[in-house]
């Protein structure tokens, strides 16, 4: 298990490694100016090369990027050009409003995709319950058909604008844990509701397979109530395909939460990715990269330990 | 009738007298690259902090005229080469350190130096010296006459902060405004408190101000209507305003600004570098169904690079007539038939919307005379590198909010790539009058010889709309520089 997991951190490295150089290769070819961006349309060309000057940008490539290798190495991710902040400090700021935004939609889809995919896959089974299964499928597929940020507006001006309940946007920050709840809480369910169909789907189509299997057939047999047959004997085996979904939506949300974060003006990882792209902020960008493919990495990693966790034949020798 | 005419105009003013106190949220559509207005030609720095937190010797008021600031009083020789400064005493910067006319040269002396790192040196060129006469008189010398050299101290890039502590502004900003800079959460939201050191004792009215960055324009909406944010700092969407109009509980500003929406032309290289296509470009579009379209009637259509706000504006909207006919005519004076259509493509910073709307309108246009328009799209950074920097384009749509900036004409390799001798040496006399009037006069000489040039397609001032709720009081109507100055708004009870 050990040498498993430590084998898996070499590779992780590795790729880390690669993803840096691609990116890094990939923001060279794109055109763009960081210093212009930063010092606005009309400034003076001295200006614009002290800048230059002042970011390395007028040095060869190759001696930026090991620059920036040797700093990442240790533990430096330099100084974002947008923001004129450190890079690791932004990370972690958005990291703090991101990460509980996915971790909380990921929490709320899963326990909601199995209360759906539970009934719906319960209904497919009995011969009578088509309907009901047909019903609760196209309902998931046409919710998650909806556009995230149409979803958002309409939560906001239900519950912002006319019940008045929730905050319409931004983020008081965690020092009012409360007040911070309280502004993730759309988001979340913008995300939740847009994404839970995906879920819902897979929990349905695993249990429906597991269903067929012997061992339930036995269980029934044996008079065990059908609830039961369903969450404690089926979904066990079920949940293996299902957790490795969840690792896909984990590395997905990342990435799709920029438009709930736009929505909801939350200064999260999404935002930040859009507007270190659109200013060409190399630093932030390389950042960025490196800890999305870590948290990636990671979830990854997550999910194939667990496979052992849920299915005792499952080992890593 | 006399005693209740007087009545009538007591009760109103004891209605409208200021209210101390409360705080103003308001939301920005772009958060600043950094709080330094030296550093950085952004517009959005200004709109924050000019005059609310920084202050410069002189400064624009609300109709665009210069009114004293850190400057008590100010003279002109009559040969306009000397300038001489009397400043306010008494005045403290936000650190507690006492403003004077070090504080003064030391900004000037950067602002001249190209190598310091100032954006605009070139406001400064004229200035041969810059110094203290007295403890609180600063005499600044100019080689030659500079018509523009007032104006240009009066832009936020000539704030004056604290001597030797330049780099520092970037994050957090030190002024002597009635407002002091608190706190900048990256991506979320610019706080500002009241100066309770500030040498005006009855101002600012508001104890905070927190200026919120929310970029999309229905959040925006929602953000006032649930009451979230007091005020819709700009940007207000032209759909939103209507919605906002009705009802009576929100107060909505349609009004001037500096910003010209310009279809620009690569005067350059075929084909716009013939005056003949330029004007079939002119004769093309038309201005007014653009304005209706993209803004919905709001705003002004121009003629030419310069906005009624501006100083010695001349209204030159009408000098193309929209005229289909002479268009085509004119290409094919040109060369261009239905045979061999003139083909071009028009490059969109996708990120402004309006630019993106004014564009596709235009390419309609442009298309119903047979100038066959591509559009092509890109990020702003790439917009900047190709278009702004390379000069590589035909044709491209962006607003010029900088105020008061028809000398960007004089300079050839701008990416107008407009080369006139003559508007060259125009704008030099225009430079060099020490006569307001007849500055005035070779001002609106310089506006008509762009447009008989016709060098670009100038739409429309896009208009500033603003919306906020009732109870928000003294808010600027106008932008004459891009300004969300609050240090005289205030609550109604």
């Amino acid at each position: 298990m050990l040498n498993y997991v430590l084998q898996r951190l070499l590779g992780a490295a590795l790729t880390l490694l690669i993803a840096a150089a691609l990116v890094f290769g990939i923001l060279l070819t794109i055109p763009g100016d960081p210093a212009q961006t930063v010092l606005g349309l009309d400034a003076a060309p001295e200006a614009l090369a002290r800048l230059r000057h002042q970011l390395g940008l007028d040095q060869p490539p190759l001696t930026r990027f090991a620059e920036w290798l040797s700093g990442a190495l240790h533990g430096d991710l330099r100084q974002s050009i947008r923001y004129d902040a450190p890079v690791g400090e932004l990370l972690g700021q958005r990291l703090g409003v991101s990460l509980p935004l996915i971790g909380l939609t990921l929490l709320f889809s899963s326990l909601l995709a199995l209360w759906l995919g539970g009934a719906a896959a319960r209904a497919a089974a009995r011969p009578t319950g088509r309907g009901r299964d047909t019903l609760i499928t196209t309902l998931a597929v046409l919710v998650s058909a909806l556009p995230s940020f149409w979803v958002g507006l309409m939560l906001m001006l239900a519950f912002a604008v006319w019940l008045r309940w929730l905050p319409s946007g931004g983020f008081p920050g965690w020092q009012d844990p409360g007040r911070a709840l309280l502004a993730l809480t759309l988001p979340v369910l913008t995300l939740t509701l847009t994404r839970v169909a995906v879920l819902a789907r897979m929990v349905r189509a695993s249990l429906l397979d597991a269903l067929g299997q012997d061992y339930v057939r036995t269980a029934r047999a044996k008079g065990v109530p059908e609830r039961r047959v369903l969450y404690r004997h089926a979904l066990r085996n079920a949940l293996i395909p299902i957790v490795t979904v969840l690792g896909v939506q984990f590395a997905e949300l990342l990435t799709a939460s920029v438009i709930v974060e736009v929505v909801f003006s939350l200064p999260g990882f999404g935002t930040l990715v859009l507007t270190a792209i659109e200013a060409r902020d190399y630093p932030m960008v390389q950042g960025i990269v490196l800890v999305l493919s870590a948290l990636v990495i990671l979830a990854n990693l997550l999910v194939d330990l667990s496979y052992a966790a849920l299915d005792p034949r499952v080992s890593y020798g | 009738m006399l005693v209740l005419a007087a009545g009538g105009a007591n009760a109103q003013s004891s209605a409208d007298q200021p209210t101390r106190g409360g705080r103003l949220t308001v939301s920005v559509s772009a958060e600043p690259p950094m709080l330094d207005p030296t550093s950085s030609t952004s517009a959005e720095i200004s709109r924050l902090l000019y005059d609310n937190v920084l202050q410069g010797l002189v400064k624009l008021g609300p109709d665009g005229k210069i009114e004293p600031s850190l400057a008590s009083r100010y003279q002109v020789s009559a040969d306009g080469k000397t300038y001489t400064f009397t400043l306010r005493p008494g005045v403290k910067f936000h650190d507690g350190s006492a403003f004077g006319t070090d504080d003064v040269v030391a900004a000037l002396k950067r602002a001249m130096d190209p190598k310091s790192g100032h954006t605009h040196p070139e406001y400064y060129a004229d200035m041969a010296s810059v110094a203290a006469s007295g403890p609180n008189t600063v005499v600044i010398k100019l080689a030659r006459p500079n018509a523009d050299f007032l104006f240009n101290l009066a832009r936020a890039d000539s704030v004056i902060m604290p001597a030797g502590k330049t780099d520092a502004m970037k994050s957090a900003p030190i002024g002597t405004g009635p407002f002091k800079f608190v706190s900048w959460q990256r991506g979320s939201a610019i706080t500002l408190e009241r100066n309770p050191a500030y040498y005006n004792k009855a101002l600012p009215y508001l104890d905070a101000v927190t200026f919120r960055f929310i970029s999309d324009p229905n959040a925006q909406l929602a953000a006032l209507r649930s009451g979230d944010i007091d005020v819709i700092g700009y940007g207000l969407a032209p759909e939103n305003a209507l919605s906002l109009k009705q009802g009576g509980d929100f107060n909505v500003i349609v009004g001037n600004s500096t910003n010209k929406v310009t279809v620009s032309m690569n005067n350059g290289r075929a084909p716009f570098n013939d005056i003949r296509v330029r004007k079939a470009v002119q004769y093309a579009v038309d201005k007014n169904a653009i304005l209706q379209g993209v803004m919905l009637g709001n705003g002004t259509v121009i003629g030419t690079h310069r906005t009624p706000v501006e100083s010695c504006y001349y209204d030159l909207a009408g000098l193309y007539k929209p005229n289909p006919r002479l268009s085509r005519s004119l290409l094919q004076q040109a060369g261009y038939t239905a045979q061999k259509p003139l083909k071009i493509t028009l490059t969109l910073p996708s990120q402004y919307d309006y630019a993106v709307r004014t564009g596709q309108a235009v390419a309609a246009q442009l298309n119903k005379v047979g100038i066959q328009t591509e559009i092509k799209l890109v990020d702003f950074s790439t917009w900047l590198k190709q278009v702004f920097q390379g000069g590589d384009y035909d044709m491209s749509v962006i607003g010029h909010a900088e105020p008061n900036d028809i000398g960007i004409y004089a300079n050839k390799s701008y990416y107008f790539h407009y080369d006139s001798p003559q508007f060259r040496q125009q704008f030099d006399s225009y430079l060099r009058s020490t006569n307001r009037s007849a500055a005035c006069l070779t001002m609106r000489a310089l506006q008509k010889r762009l447009a008989d040039d016709a060098v670009n397609v100038w739409v429309q001032e896009l208009p500033y709309m603003a919306a906020m709720k009732n109870r928000v009081v003294g808010w600027w109507t106008d932008q004459p520089l891009p300004s969300l100055n609050v240090t005289q708004v205030y609550l109604r009870k």
